[in-house]
Order: structure tokens, then C-alpha cells, then sequence
């Protein structure tokens, strides 16, 4: 669900850029980027196995 | 560097994000390899690559609208080193099928870090005033939004309304269907 709402987000961003004002689409552009920051977070959780 | 030349390099970084977004939806389809949650984040900042080079389009190159698209290729490539870590130890298969050798996560790797590279450029530093577009800017604009909004649709059908499976194998959203 986090993947929808994320592309969501991107697709909210492009269409704020292409047709609305430059101020909105740089807010939604940090708040899309933190969001992705914070999915990859939550997602490296996994034990990396490295051997060096 | 000139305005409609500037134009015309955004409209062909876009050409490109469309081309790596076409060719991710190649494998989910032809090859039934639905994205694990990594590989759908990857998706999601090759589709944010794309909105710095829309903002030039529109309103004109600016240094800040580039910074935009480096700050995600950077994010881009965090995220496909570490799944290339993920799968780096011997007899390790990896996710998905290999194109050309390599798996879709380092050709993600490579594509952020060809897109940093490109990025850092004296020129990009140039301002430009806004004017009209003309149809080959338009045409990839609308390509990129258009092939962001059919990944909403497949990302819902993948993963439903809860926590998308580490290794997918069917649309969650279709299963659950009569």
C-alpha cells in the first residue's frame, strides 16, 4: 500500500509541476522524497550477509 | 546553453525515464516477474528523476530544479546498492532474470549513477526564462505522467491495500477478486 500511495505522490507532483504553481510542486517534491527516505528505511531491515 | 537546447536534453532525460519505465513493465508482463518492495521503490525515483527535468520544461532551467533530480539519483542508487548487497554472495541467484548479464537492480545502479554523472555539468548552471513548449517536450511529459499513473494501477493490483510481499508471485488485488 505504501508503493501505491508513494507513486500517488510522484503522480501528484507531475501533474502540480506541469499544470499548477512552481511553490506547491517543490513542497510535494521534499515531502515524495522524505517519504521514499523513510520507505527505504523501513525496508533495510534485512541482514545484509557479507563476508568482509 | 540555450534555452530550446536545454529543453530538448530535459525532453530526451525524459525520454529516457519513460524507456526505463517501459522496460520494467516489459519484464512485470512478458516475463510475469511482479517487483519486489525494493524494486518498486526503484521505480518510484526513476519516476521522481523525472520531475526536475518537467519543471524545466515549464518553468525553465534552473539550477534547483536539476539539484531535484540529483538529490533522487542519489537516493536511487542508496537504494540499488543495497540490493545488489542483498544478493552479492556466491551461489546467490538474485531477484528476477538477468538482462544482458545483469540483474534489473545494478542496471538501476548504473542508470543512477549515469544520471549523477550527467547531472554535474557547468552548463546546467545556466537560468533560462520560461517560454512555450513545443510538441516533443509536451509528448514526453505527458509519456512520463501517463506511465506513472498506469504504475499506480499496477502497484494496487500487486500489492492491494496492505504491506506488499518481499517476493510476489501473483496480484494480491486480482486474488481477492470473485
Amino acid at each position: 500500500m505504501e508503493f501505491t500511495a508513494l507513486f500517488l505522490l510522484v503522480l501528484a507532483v507531475m501533474v502540480v509541476s506541469w499544470w499548477g504553481s512552481h511553490r506547491l510542486a517543490l513542497a510535494l517534491f521534499s515531502i515524495v522524497l522524505v517519504a521514499s527516505v523513510a520507505t527505504y528505511l523501513h525496508h533495510a531491515t534485512d541482514t545484509l550477509n557479507l563476508s568482509f | 546553453m540555450n534555452r530550446s537546447i536545454s529543453v530538448t536534453l530535459n525532453a530526451l532525460g525524459l525520454y529516457g525515464i519513460a524507456l526505463v519505465l517501459v522496460g520494467a513493465f516489459a519484464a512485470q508482463i512478458l516475463l510475469n516477474e511482479l517487483p519486489c518492495p525494493l524494486c518498486l521503490l526503484q521505480r518510484v525515483l526513476f519516476s521522481m528523476l523525472a520531475i526536475g527535468p518537467i519543471l524545466n520544461i515549464r518553468f525553465g532551467p534552473r539550477p534547483g530544479h536539476y539539484a531535484l533530480s540529483l538529490l533522487t539519483a542519489v537516493v536511487g542508487a542508496v537504494v540499488s546498492a543495497r540490493q545488489i548487497l542483498l544478493h552479492i554472495m556466491p551461489r546467490d541467484p538474485g531477484y528476477g532474470s538477468a538482462l544482458l548479464g545483469y540483474h534489473y537492480y545494478t542496471w538501476a545502479l548504473i542508470g543512477f549513477a549515469a544520471a549523477i554523472v550527467l547531472l554535474f555539468d557547468d552548463r546546467l548552471r545556466d537560468v533560462a526564462a520560461a517560454r512555450p513548449t513545443g510538441p516533443f517536450a509536451v509528448a514526453a511529459v505527458l509519456l512520463v505522467i501517463g506511465l506513472t499513473a498506469i504504475n499506480v494501477i499496477s502497484t494496487l493490483l500487486e500489492c492491494g491495500f496492505g504491506a506488499c510481499p518481499d517476493n510476489p508471485t501473483l496480484y494480491e488485488l486480482l486474488r481477492r477478486l470473485p
